[in-house]
This record gives C-alpha cells, structure tokens and sequence, in this order.
C-alpha cells in the first residue's frame, strides 16, 4: 500500500487530536516527547495504530525518540516503511 | 576513605579512590568522579557567591542531566539542601514548592525557567540561553561558567549527618504535595542499606531511568556515588531507546516502576535474539508489578542470569522492605523483609503488634526515618511518631514512621500489601491526593465541583478518574477544554483519563463531596 507522506500526517494528527490532550494545534516538528506532550505509553498506543492502520511493522528497536519525536518523524517513518 | 556522613563525603571518596572512572554518562558525553568532585566545588562557590548560605534551599528544575547531578553536590557542600523538582512540573506547581520551601537559588533548564510564573524565585541558574523571564526577579547566572570556573569553595562549611540535605516533594491522600525534609543521614544510610543488599560494586554501571525527584530514583545516584559505579542518565522510556540504553552501555542494574517493564516488555522479541547479558539486576519499585509481566520478565531475564528484587518504600522513610530475588515466586503481593538495620512492624488499631496473618499498618523503624514534612507540624505528628512497641523508659527519643499502608505478615516473617483506606491515588509510580486534581479541575474556572479517584488498573496502579458538575450547565464539549486546561497546568499524570460530568455531587452528613461513594458506585458500576 503506497501511503504518502501527507496522509500519514493526517491520520497521525487525527490519532493524536483523539488521544492525547493539548495535542490539536501543535506543529509538525514540535518535539511531542521532549515537552512532555506524548507519554511513552501513549507512544505505545500510537504504534499499534500505526501498525493496523498502515500495515506496517515497527520493530522493538525502532520505538524510540528518533523516530517518535515530532509529527515530521513519525510520518516519515512510516512513509519509509510503506515504501519498503 | 573518609567516614561516611554526608553525599558529598560519598564524592570525596570516589574521586579520590577513582578518579579517572567514569561516574555519569550523558548522552555522549562521559563525566569522571574527577570531573564531578571539581564541577561541584566550583558549582558550590558560585552559589556562596550568589548568597546562599547553610540551611538555605537551592531547587533543581532540569531534566535528568550532568548539571542537574553536580547541581546537587555543590549544594550539599555548600550545607544547603537541594530541591528536585519534578522535571513535568508546569508553572503553578513551580511556584508552589518554591513558596512553600522557599527556594532561595533555582538552578534550571532556560526553557523551564523562562516559563515560571512572575517572580517564583529570586536568583537563577540557567542552562543553555539566557531566559527572557520575570520568574526570576534578581539576578541570572549562567551554569556553565559556574561550573567551569574552577573556583574552590569560598569557606569550609561544617556539614553534619543531621543537617538538611533534601527535600522530596511527595503527594499524601490529603492536601496539596509535602516536602519530606530528608537529613543527609538519611541519604547516606540509604545509600549504605541498598548498595549492601543489591550488592553494587565499582563494576557496575547503572541504568538511571527513574526522575531523581523520586527517592528510589534519588537512591540509584547516592548508590552509584558511594560505590564508584557509572550511571548513565536514561530519560527516554521508549522501549527502542531502552534497549538501546541497556546494550550501549552494558548495563548491570536498573530501578524501574511497574509501566516501565510494560515497556520494557515490548522489546521481548530482541531481548530473546540478544540477551541482555550483562544485566545482573533489576529492581522494581513504586507499586506492584501486574503478575503476567513479572511471569514473562523472569521468563525472559532469569536465564541470562538476572535477578529480580521487588522492593517497596515509601519517601516518608526513604526505602522500607524488599523481597530477594531467590524468594520471587511468593508473588507480587509480597514485599518481603525489612532492609538491612531497619525494623518493619504490623501495628493494629490498639497500637499492638499483630499476630500472623493479622491485617495492620506496615511502620517504619530505622535510619532512614526522615525529619519530619517541611513546615507542616500537624501531617508530621500524625505520621512521624514514637515507636509504640520502644520501653516507655527511652521516653520520646525515636520516631517512627506509619506508611497508612496495609499489610499482613505471614509465619515466615514475608510482609504482604493490602492496600489503604484511604483515597490516596498512585499512577504509574506517582502518589497523589484527590484534593491535589480537584483543586487543578476547580482552578480551570468551568467546574463547580469536583471529586478525583483512582480506578485500580493493572499497568498503572490506578487511572485518574474525576467526576465534575459544571458552572454553567452541561455541556460534554467543556470536558475537552478541562481536560487541555489541566494538561497545560499539571503534569501529565495528573490529567484524568475520563472526566464525567454529573449535575449535583452527593454530598456526605457533614456536607462535604463523598468521595467514597461517588468512586465507589463508578468502580463497581
């Protein structure tokens, strides 16, 4: 499934507006776990969206503040998994 | 070897046995106990520049960093007691330790300290930028050439084992947080009890993952300190990052709360591919470790030879019981025996000793007894009291501490927790009162009143529950502007995970919310 880089940050905005609070105004790069916004659990949570979602897999080692920090990292992860 | 009375005699004795070891990793950045002994004298002198005197309160508002661990060192030595303030902290929480201590000197991250409300502190610290802030009225200096000045202390201060050395900010079932004032005896006895019973050494190196504003995540630095371990400082949960820590730097032991191995387990896969093969311990604290983790975590650990402890304390008296590993399959409602040279009795209603199996109130006997609440007589007396079972002879000299926690001990001696009776709220290893969310939701301006509880949950301990009536009538769009009120100023695990709105709170005889009531028709309904 080709998914693009805009839809991802659709559907994650979308996620996060549901479920985490204070999440609907902030920008694509706006350090989400650094400022406290999304709790590791949360980040959890987000990745199982993700994996039913987008039909991706992200692996154990992969879960980590590199790639979940912002809306622009998540949404590139995941662009570069559906590419893949 | 100098004797062992205050954290920053633990320094000294470090630097001088191991000077060039490495004590703190950062990031990248490695940091000897060299290194730290001479930051922390430096540190120590622009604080005495900056007026601090002995007995005064310097709070630490950073995350978990090298500055923040020196921060605390130069204070010690300087016979000032540090503060750490939860680094999720928001503005109005700032403020609240501050008064209610009165920080004198706030050493913080510039972005933490720019968002203080006005005038919250009168000199700073800074890391990083020079903030653009009215939080701090007087002067602001920067870390970094404190730190660097190479400067020794302006005057040897006598600090002894009685004097102050921290304050850390706990929640009761009651009231807003209180400052347990911790002695740097108690420090330093806690130091001495769980590095003797985890059996840490200078080979060590150990994960820190917990916030040091917590004592047992205090406890794993004045640990690492006394016995020259590494610690490297770990502030992502995320299981990748985890892993990674644990791996790159070739853990030997890590502290975690029960929603940290929820994490931790995610990785269950890598961790069968590559055993974490130098982790020797792992101890678990903060609440109780739902029973089908702890069955996988020992599944997964046990056979590269990981031992597991279940410890439980409470800040009021630093560390209390913990069950040792070869014990580990009583279950996850034991909490074992008393830590070394410390007393656990089960005290009934009557002030007596239970019998076995007898439901009573664990408390609290030993060294690591703390002062007392900071500025709160009434709280103190209530929880700090003489030893009920002490001959009445020794008159008033020893105070021991009730922990309001239930528990029964069996023929063997193993402690077991009940639970409370009261409605404290304990989520994802931190304590908090109803009153301490009621008044955040009340302050927000659209509630009229409010009851906060906690629903038992299997990961967090409990989930933040509030039940609120509106001022202006009931509108279900409100609860999401509640809820963001209360995200923007309270941290995160204090934003309730349902907010329900119900017209008329019932009130108990005396008039007052019935909390009891309303969390119980919402946990049974």
């Amino acid at each position: 499934m080709a998914i693009s880089n805009g839809d991802a940050r659709t559907e994650i905005r979308g996620w996060l507006k549901e479920n985490v609070t204070g999440s609907g105004e902030v920008a694509d790069d706006y350090a989400l776990i650094e400022n406290g916004m999304l709790t590791s659990l949360q980040t959890v949570e987000l990745v199982m969206f993700m994996e039913e979602r987008f039909d991706i897999v992200v692996e154990d080692e992969e879960l980590d503040e590199e790639n979940f920090g912002s809306i622009d990292a998540i949404a590139g992860l995941v662009e570069s998994k559906a590419a893949a | 070897m100098y004797p062992e009375f205050t954290l920053h005699d633990l320094l000294r004795n470090s630097a001088e046995l191991y000077p060039g070891k490495a004590a703190i990793v950062d990031g990248k950045a490695e940091h000897t106990y060299e290194d730290m002994a001479r930051q922390s004298s430096a540190l120590c002198a622009a604080l005495q520049d900056a007026g601090v005197e002995k007995g005064d309160r310097v709070g630490i508002l950073m995350e978990k960093s090298w500055e923040a661990i020196v921060a605390m060192l130069a204070a010690s030595q300087a016979g000032a007691a540090f503060v750490n303030l939860n680094p999720l902290f928001k503005p109005p929480q700032v403020s609240y330790v501050a008064k209610d201590c009165d920080v004198r000197v706030m050493i913080g991250d510039s972005n933490k300290l720019a968002a203080m409300e006005p005038g919250t502190v009168e000199r700073a610290f800074y890391k990083g930028d020079r903030p653009d802030s009215d939080g701090v009225s007087g002067e602001l200096t920067d870390l970094t050439e404190g730190l660097q000045s190479g400067d020794s202390p302006r005057e040897t201060r006598l600090v002894s084992e009685v004097d102050l050395g921290t304050i850390l900010y706990t929640s009761g079932s009651t009231g807003m947080p209180k400052g347990v004032s911790t002695s740097q005896r108690n420090l330093v006895v806690g130091a001495q009890i769980v590095s003797t019973y985890l059996e840490n050494t200078k080979e060590d190196r150990i994960l820190s993952a917990l916030p040091l504003n917590f004592d047992a995540g205090l406890n794993q630095f004045t640990t690492a300190l006394r016995v020259g371990a590494t610690l490297a400082l770990q502030r992502s949960r995320l299981p990748g990052d985890l892993l990674k820590g644990l791996r790159r730097h070739e853990i030997t032991g890590v502290a975690g709360v029960p929603p940290l191995w929820s994490l931790l387990l995610r990785g269950v896969k890598s961790i069968q591919e590559e055993p974490l093969a130098h982790l020797r311990y792992i101890s678990n604290t903060g609440g109780r470790i739902p029973q089908a983790n702890l069955d996988e975590l020992r599944r997964l650990l046990e056979p590269s030879g990981t031992k597991i402890y279940l410890m439980y304390g409470l800040t009021e008296a630093f560390r209390s019981t913990y069950l040792p590993p070869e014990e580990i399959g009583r279950g996850t409602e034991c909490i074992g025996k008393a830590i070394p040279d410390t007393q656990i009795m089960v005290i009934n209603k009557e002030g007596k000793e239970c019998a076995p199996g007898e439901v009573g109130e664990l408390v609290h006997c030993g060294p690591t007894v703390a002062m007392g609440y900071w500025g709160k007589e009434e709280a103190t007396r209530k929880a700090y009291r003489p030893n009920p079972l002490a001959p009445p002879e020794l008159l008033d000299v020893e105070r021991v501490v009730y922990s309001g926690d239930n528990v029964r001990r069996d023929e063997e001696g193993f402690l077991y927790f009940i639970g409370r009776e009261d409605g404290m709220i304990k989520s994802q290893g931190y304590r908090m009162s109803p009153e301490e969310i009621e008044n955040l939701l009340i302050s927000s301006g659209l509630v009229h009143e409010a009851c906060a509880f906690g629903l038992p949950d299997p990961d967090l301990g409990h989930q933040v529950i509030a039940v609120v009536s509106l001022k202006d009538g009931g509108y279900e769009s409100v609860v999401e502007e509640i809820r963001e009120y209360v995200a923007k100023n309270g941290p995160p695990y204090m934003v309730p995970k349902a907010i329900m709105i119900q017209d008329d709170l019932p009130k108990t005889g005396s008039g007052k919310i019935d909390r009891k009531g309303i969390s119980n028709a919402y946990t049974n309904g």
